[in-house]
């Protein structure tokens, strides 16, 4: 038969970042896709050569705009384990309590995007406001909403009161009240069932062959969190991770939705065993310069991440790298999207929570 | 299952008719800043002593500092306001205020091409007048 070549992207409403995918079609069946990234590399990892370990935190948050926290506590946790520096106890709780928050968001402007690319913008619209108040709380305990700046290396800039951080609990908890009722709409509406039902299904076979990672796998049933790992005090919670069988568009729709609800009780627990308290140290102020090297892994809202820093004894690094969760999960997308329909491609490109800010750094 | 009909979004629907938008009307209804927001760094240019350690901080190399010309000077557009120059100031003359900064337009680019944005600070003062016997030249 004969086959047409259709770009899907760099620029299509779908896509909130650039990314191209040649679909090469027999009729209106994918039988290929070949992707295409570079349209926003900026060269974030070389600017170690220029930039004082100490303030690269600072460049590190910038990867991405939703992920910012993780990346600037994963850049703070490489240095910290490399100059041996031991954090103060509430400060890893802070930390934990805004990574927690910060995939909240994530999570939300995600089934926000989500809904509107398979046409319910009503929901998107509701998603939304949701994330609008996390940000708020974003705002009022770190300074920003989108670029937190708080994390040191040693420890975090900035204390949350524990008055404040009771009155985060409640309104997360209404907020959590809230968000069940619109992810009763995700799991219950007929429309969406039928748009996202037994689409794009990746078994967990397949999913272990192509090593995708977070909710991605865990919607093919493989129990993988790197939060299980018990690092940055994450042993000190219970949680189990979230897995959903049917592996298709809806499951991973169904995974994101119960994380939330899994983020908020974690939110809970950690408030609850936090020593409290004013004036508790927070910073252990780096001495000297690095040597060494070391890898960090962390579970960011769209998978595990891992972190690359070698020092060299001067105040610049030698090299930072990070492998972002997106480009572990390329290789299934492209899978996925071998055999689907034209009019699938969308969605299952979009279920993988693409973030090529991340993936091109 | 809590909703047969399977209409779970018309509660929701029902009270956005009886409710105030979620949105504002901005900017004509603007929401003031958080307590601790980072929004503009603001110098006191009384109290610096020109020691240049908030420009040798600055990750984005937003800050000019001459301590010969006793000039400070920042690319506020530059600035990513992260406050790490407010945090090694020793003599407090750095501060960050909540409000947002200025939007310039490019009518605003100087004739020599001068981006908006930029401002200086100059010290003038020590340079002038003779110092009067028996009192210390002002601390650099």
């Amino acid at each position: 038969m004969k086959r047409t070549v259709i770009p899907f992207g760099p620029q299509h409403p779908v896509l909130p970042e650039p990314i191209v995918l040649d679909l090469i079609l027999e009729d209106e069946r994918v039988v290929d896709a070949v992707p295409t990234i570079g349209y926003i590399h900026r060269g974030l990892e070389m600017m170690v050569e220029r930039v004082e370990y100490t303030e690269m935190g600072f460049v590190v948050e910038r990867i991405c705009g939703i992920c910012s926290f993780m990346h600037g506590m994963g850049y703070c946790v490489s240095l910290e384990s490399i100059m041996k520096i031991e954090v103060p106890e509430r400060a890893q709780w802070l930390r934990l309590i805004w990574a927690e928050i910060s995939r909240i968001q994530s999570h939300l402007l995600w089934l926000g995007l989500g809904a509107d690319a398979f046409g319910f913008e009503n929901l998107f619209m509701h998603c939304w406001r949701m994330r609008e108040e996390i940000l708020d709380i974003f705002e009022k305990t770190t300074g920003g909403r989108v670029i937190h700046s708080v994390n040191r290396i040693g420890g975090v800039k900035r204390d949350i009161s524990d008055a404040e951080l009771a009155a985060i609990l409640v309104r997360l908890e209404e907020l959590g009240k809230e968000f069940k009722k619109t992810a009763s709409v995700f799991s219950t509406d007929p429309s969406i069932a039928h748009r996202l039902g037994g689409v794009g299904v990746l078994t967990a076979e397949e999913a272990l062959t192509t090593a995708t990672v977070g909710p991605m796998a865990r919607a093919s049933g493989i129990a993988t969190d790197t939060r299980l790992n018990g690092a940055n005090l994450y042993n000190q919670i219970e949680f189990q991770p979230i897995t959903e069988t049917a592996g298709d568009c809806l499951a991973r729709v169904v995974v994101r939705l119960r994380e939330v609800d899994q983020s908020i009780d974690m939110i809970r627990q950690a408030i609850d065993k936090m020593p409290k308290g004013e004036g508790l140290a927070l910073e252990n102020k780096p001495r000297g310069n690095p040597v060494g090297e070391t890898f960090t892994r962390l579970e960011q809202p769209r998978g595990e991440v891992v972190y690359y820093v070698k020092a060299n004894g001067t105040k610049y690094l030698e090299r930072f790298r990070a492998r972002t969760p997106t480009f572990a999960n390329v290789p299934a997308m492209i899978q996925l999207v071998k055999g689907c329909e034209l009019a699938d491609v969308p969605n299952i490109i979009l279920t993988i929570d693409p973030c090529i800010s991340c993936t091109e750094r | 299952m809590a909703n047969p009909l399977k209409l779970p979004m018309v509660p929701r629907a029902l009270r956005n008719l009886l409710s105030r938008p979620a949105t504002r009307r901005y900017p004509y209804e603007i929401r003031p800043r958080f307590v601790g927001a980072r929004g503009t760094l603001e110098f006191d240019v009384e109290t610096c002593n020109y020691c240049t350690l908030c420009m040798k901080r600055c990750p984005a190399a937003a800050i000019t500092v001459s301590r010969e010309d006793r000039i400070w000077a920042i690319e506020q557009l530059t600035c990513i306001a992260c406050g790490v120059c407010v945090d090694v100031c020793a003599k407090k003359s750095l501060s960050m205020s909540v409000d947002s900064r200025h939007v310039h337009t490019m009518s605003e680019v100087g004739p020599q091409g001068q981006r908006p944005g930029h401002e200086e600070w100059h010290k003038p003062a020590d340079v002038a007048p003779a110092p009067v016997a028996g009192t210390a030249p002002a601390e650099s």
